[in-house]
């Protein structure tokens, strides 16, 4: 598998999915990038083309479930759910982002 | 960081490709409709929601392919398609795939099944837990010129139990043929190892069903004065003969059998790979060795466990030391001073493994690397048709380089071709392996330990494909190196000349190294040969023609006195000789080629010469015999007489000596009237020498004869010669008018008549135990003469093969040379000159190798020089008149080529 060019990066992108789903439960990618939006208040945009490529690698790790369902307008859509797999690599997603967070903001503070 | 599952889920992936995509593309399309739903409620008209929708979404397709790399191993696939497509093409070319298939087929097939011996006989021989900590308690006798093979004392074996600190455990041993009888069933004569109870612990060998034996178990030996018959024994019996005798019922253990007459209780049966000390071995028996400091009694085995840490070196030194210490810790000992010191016994432990396949191991690795060899020449072919066939496809990779592959697509394009040609060989060659390795299970010798259980496990699988891929990368690279069709250009027209100029020399460095791998196999093969022609025409020393062995042994409980076993082999003899097409019947303790070793080697005493000190007098092994022995088997007489019935009958106390023993014993005197015993002091009675006979060999063929001594039956355990080969083991020698083998059932009858529970073992022909004694070398020379033959056989094909190609490219300007008159034999002559050259000085490096890798062989080789010049000279020749053909028949069609369809084809 080729390496991700940004680790960081897709790291990032993976703990925001994980944390909209373990918040919201069943969504489908577009209502995933959806509340990504909102969440940022609009100032984080997930990219298609980087949101089902991790969709996918994150079912492949069993991090997320996915299952063929309706909408609520009756469109047929695969909805994902979080797995306790997944919660577990939330966790460690959070703690690495306040690590990185904090010792960003301390090189920032006496740099 | 990936997990393995998810790497094997990724490479599975693969096959569910299509329905990762379908879904995908069904997902995308429901993201991209949820956003026109989007657009249509914020008010757009359906057109325009259709058109904002793909604006914000971007391309399905190429989220779809990274969607779908994120999750399949894509590089496999793309691997897995060219290789299809190397196998169209390969089908395309049928006579190429074929020939190359074939090929290679062969020369891995040869080395699976070669590697298979190597791997379980040599590399993996013992079925026992750190078997190189177990070692062979050996001793050599520098004295009498003895490096290995003068085994053990119950002398040593208690100093060592008592005081060797780099051994842990010692167990004592001795093998012997023994009389099975349970009430049902015929009674049997099978191979016993009587030992002590430690040898399971430091073999680390337990039983399969019931137990092994207790540490304070076993019949009490004694190896000085009368044996007491035991009355009840504990055994454990072998897992071939529970099956074979007892189907396998575990309640044999509780049934009442008796070995050798002695009622026995079967406490266990060993696993089934258990063969220790040899694979013949059938029954256990406990002992226990009395405590008795024998020292000149060298009639035992032992075999030891080292301490974790210690090495056999380490063991070595200490043993010896043990040994030099001796006459200090026994001053008065007539044993320590006497023999051990004048044999000046040391200690020749080595692992139990080396013990075992130390000789074959060497054949087998020679016989090993010569497949090797036979894979060389085999790739070579292969790299030559591989050179053929990219030059016809020059064109193809210029289209593919004109396109955009790169160097490495391209390369990719002719190794996908090497590798599926070389996983079909190794394929194909497995299967060759499987039925050449039953083969050689029936045929082999078999002094091969554990050659019944050599298989093709996955070792030897993983081996032949591991082979098969370096072979594969070997001559798939070959091409490419030379000559690189890598580099090929659109606007060549065909043929370029420096290309051509590279790959001609390509060419004939691979015709070149097969005639000399060729010719160094000739060699190897006729050196052997010649090894093998020189043993057969050794002259034993008697006649193997029409006579049937088999050995007899008397079980002591119901024959306990020498006078009772004397009487029950004459009651034996006298009916064998009455049966129809018996000539002669003859019994002796050993006889010539016997499987037991020296069987009774001792000192001889003579009479009126006492021994002076430090006087060392050559072992002498003895034989007692009955009936006319020396007469039937054809052993000739030098001087005076042989022994005759009647001196067995009458008890007459003479003796007949072999050559050697005269020559050591009576150098300038003449033998017969001198009156000479056996051995240990403990013998008073003189036996008068009336006789000198041929030497015959001992237990080999090949090694030096031992001095012998035949004396009559009816002497030992008689009063005065109390230590003399007793008669209560014999080998039978039944002389016959009629084919031998058609008397065996007659003679098993004949037995039976005297005592029906009386067991007949290793039936067989005179002449099948000397055909035995050169097989060993008959194995290691037919196996090298196929390797030779094959490497013969794909050289004279590489050669004709690049010789024709030769012809073919050379059609045109062959055709302007006939048009201008030059004679056909002088373009015949051209060409076998052009590949003469080659075939000449690949023969001159070949011999040049041969000469340098003689020493590798030597160690086969009897009385045959690793340089012998008649061998060197026919193989040279033949080879270099063999390679001559295959150039000159390319040469002749050239020759014979009319000058018109010549030019015409250019």
């Amino acid at each position: 598998m080729p390496k991700h060019p940004n680790d960081r990066l897709q790291g990032t992108l993976d703990l925001l999915i994980l944390k909209v789903l373990a918040r919201g439960g069943a969504l489908h990618g577009y209502a995933i990038a959806q509340r990504i939006h909102q969440a940022t208040e609009d100032s984080l945009r997930i990219e298609e083309g980087s949101l089902y490529p991790a969709l996918q690698r994150m079912s492949h790790e069993k991090w997320l479930k996915a299952q063929w369902g309706t909408t609520d307008t009756g469109r047929k859509a695969r909805f994902y759910t979080i797995t306790p797999a997944g919660r577990r690599q939330l966790e460690e997603e959070e703690r690495r982002w306040t690590e990185l967070t904090a010792a960003v903001g301390r090189a920032l503070r006496f740099a | 960081m990936q997990t393995l599952t998810s790497r094997i889920s990724r490479v599975l992936n693969v096959f569910r490709r299509r329905r990762l995509d379908d879904e995908l593309r069904q997902e995308l399309e429901s993201h991209l409709a949820l956003i026109e739903d989007e657009e249509r409620a914020d008010g757009a008209s359906a057109r325009e929601a259709h058109r904002n929708a793909r604006l914000r979404f971007g391309t399905p397709a190429g989220y779809r392919e990274r969607s779908v790399d994120a999750v399949v191993a894509t590089s496999l696939e793309t691997a897995a398609k060219e290789f299809v497509f190397a196998v169209r093409r390969l089908v395309r070319s049928p006579a190429f795939t074929l020939a190359a298939v074939l090929t290679l087929a062969l020369a891995i097939g040869a080395n699976a099944s070669m590697f298979a011996i190597v791997h379980r006989v040599v590399l993996n021989p013992l079925p026992y837990p750190d078997s190189d900590q177990v070692i062979d308690l050996d001793h050599a006798g520098l004295g009498v010129n003895v490096t290995t093979g003068i085994q053990m004392t119950p002398g040593l074996y208690f100093t060592y139990l008592d005081r060797a600190h780099t051994l842990d455990g010692v167990a004592l041993y001795w093998a012997t043929d023994q009389t099975l009888t349970d009430g049902g069933g015929e009674p049997e004569r099978l191979r016993v190892a009587v030992v002590t109870p430690s040898l399971a612990p430091i073999l680390r060998v337990w039983p399969l069903q019931g137990r092994w034996f207790t540490d304070q178990e076993g019949t009490i030996v004694s190896s000085r004065g009368p044996q007491v018959a035991p009355t009840q024994r504990v055994a454990v019996i072998s897992y071939r003969l529970w099956m074979r005798r007892y189907g396998g019922d575990p309640s044999v253990m509780s049934r009442a059998v008796s070995v050798e007459g002695v009622p026995t209780e079967v406490v266990g049966v060993m696993p089934p790979s258990f063969a220790f000390p040899d694979t013949r071995v059938d029954i256990w028996l406990a002992i226990q060795q009395r405590r008795e400091m024998v020292w000149d009694s060298f009639n035992y085995a032992g075999v030891a466990r080292l301490r974790p840490g210690a090495t056999v070196d380490e063991a070595k030194a200490e043993l010896t030391g043990l040994i030099l210490d001796l006459p200090r810790a026994y001053p008065n000992d007539p044993g320590v001073n006497g023999f051990m010191n004048t044999m000046k016994v040391r200690s020749a432990a080595r692992t139990i493994h080396e013990a075992m396949v130390g000789r074959v191991a060497r054949s087998l690795w020679v016989l090993l690397a010569s497949v090797g060899l036979v894979l060389l020449v085999a790739c070579a072919n292969i790299a030559n048709l591989f050179l053929v066939r990219s030059d016809a496809r020059r064109r193809e990779v210029a289209v593919r380089r004109a396109l955009g592959a790169g160097r490495l697509a391209v390369a990719r394009f002719f190794l996908a071709e090497s590798a599926v040609l070389s996983m079909a060989g190794a394929v194909l060659g497995l299967g060759l392996a499987w039925g050449v390795v039953r083969l050689l299970v029936a045929v082999g010798p078999t002094n091969l330990p554990r050659l019944s259980e050599i298989q093709l496990d996955w070792v030897v699988v993983a081996y032949t494909f591991g082979l098969s891929a370096v072979a594969g990368a070997a001559f798939g690279a070959i091409p490419l190196w030379r000559g690189a069709p890598l580099s090929g250009t659109l606007h060549e027209s065909g043929r370029s000349h420096t290309a051509s100029r590279a790959r001609h020399r390509a060419r004939h460095l691979m015709m070149g190294s097969q005639v000399a791998l060729a010719l160094v196999l000739l060699v190897a093969s006729g050196l052997m040969g010649r090894s093998f022609q020189k043993i057969r025409a050794i002259d034993p020393g008697y006649n193997p023609s029409s006579a049937l062995s088999f050995r007899l042994g008397l079980p002591v409980n119901r024959y306990s006195t020498p006078d009772a076993m004397v009487a029950a082999h004459r009651a034996l003899l006298q009916r064998l000789s009455a049966l129809p097409g018996v000539t002669a019947a003859s019994a002796s303790t050993c006889p010539p080629l016997s499987e037991e070793g020296l069987c009774f080697g001792s000192a001889m005493r003579v009479d009126g010469r006492p021994l002076r000190p430090g006087e060392i007098p050559p072992l002498v092994a003895f034989r007692s015999v009955t009936g006319n022995y020396l007469d039937s088997l054809g052993i000739r007489v030098i001087r005076g007489r042989s022994l005759t019935p009647a001196d067995d009958e009458h008890g007459e106390a003479v003796a007949v000596i072999n050559q050697l023993t005269a020559r050591w014993y009576f150098p300038n005197q003449d033998p017969i009237g001198q009156r000479v015993t056996v051995g240990p002091p403990i013998n008073r009675k003189w036996l008068t020498i009336v006789g000198v006979v041929a030497d015959t060999p001992t237990n080999s063929l090949t090694s030096s004869y031992a001095g012998q001594a035949f004396l009559p039956m009816s002497l030992p355990g008689t009063p005065g010669l109390p230590v003399a080969p007793s008669a209560n083991v014999m080998s039978y020698i039944i002389r016959t008018s009629v084919p031998p083998g058609s008397v065996a059932q007659a003679v098993r009858r004949a037995v039976d008549a005297v005592d029906k529970n009386l067991a007949i073992a290793q039936v067989r022909t005179l002449q099948e135990v000397l055909d035995r004694a050169a097989a060993q070398t008959a194995f290691t020379m037919v196996l090298l003469a196929i390797a030779a033959g094959v490497a013969l056989l794909l050289g004279v094909i590489g050669i004709y093969g690049v010789m024709s190609y030769v012809v073919n490219q050379r059609t045109g300007e062959i055709g302007v040379r006939l048009a201008l008159g030059a004679e056909p034999r002088s373009v015949a002559r051209m060409i076998v000159r052009q590949g003469g050259v080659v075939a000449l000085a690949g023969a001159a490096i070949g011999f040049a190798a041969a000469l340098a890798g003689g020493r590798l062989v030597e160690s086969l080789l009897y009385q045959v020089s690793p340089r012998d010049p008649a061998v060197l000279a026919i193989t040279t020749v033949l080879l270099i008149v063999v390679a001559l053909s295959a150039c000159w028949l390319p040469a002749r069609r050239a020759a014979r080529l009319s000058p018109l369809e010549a030019l015409r084809a250019e």
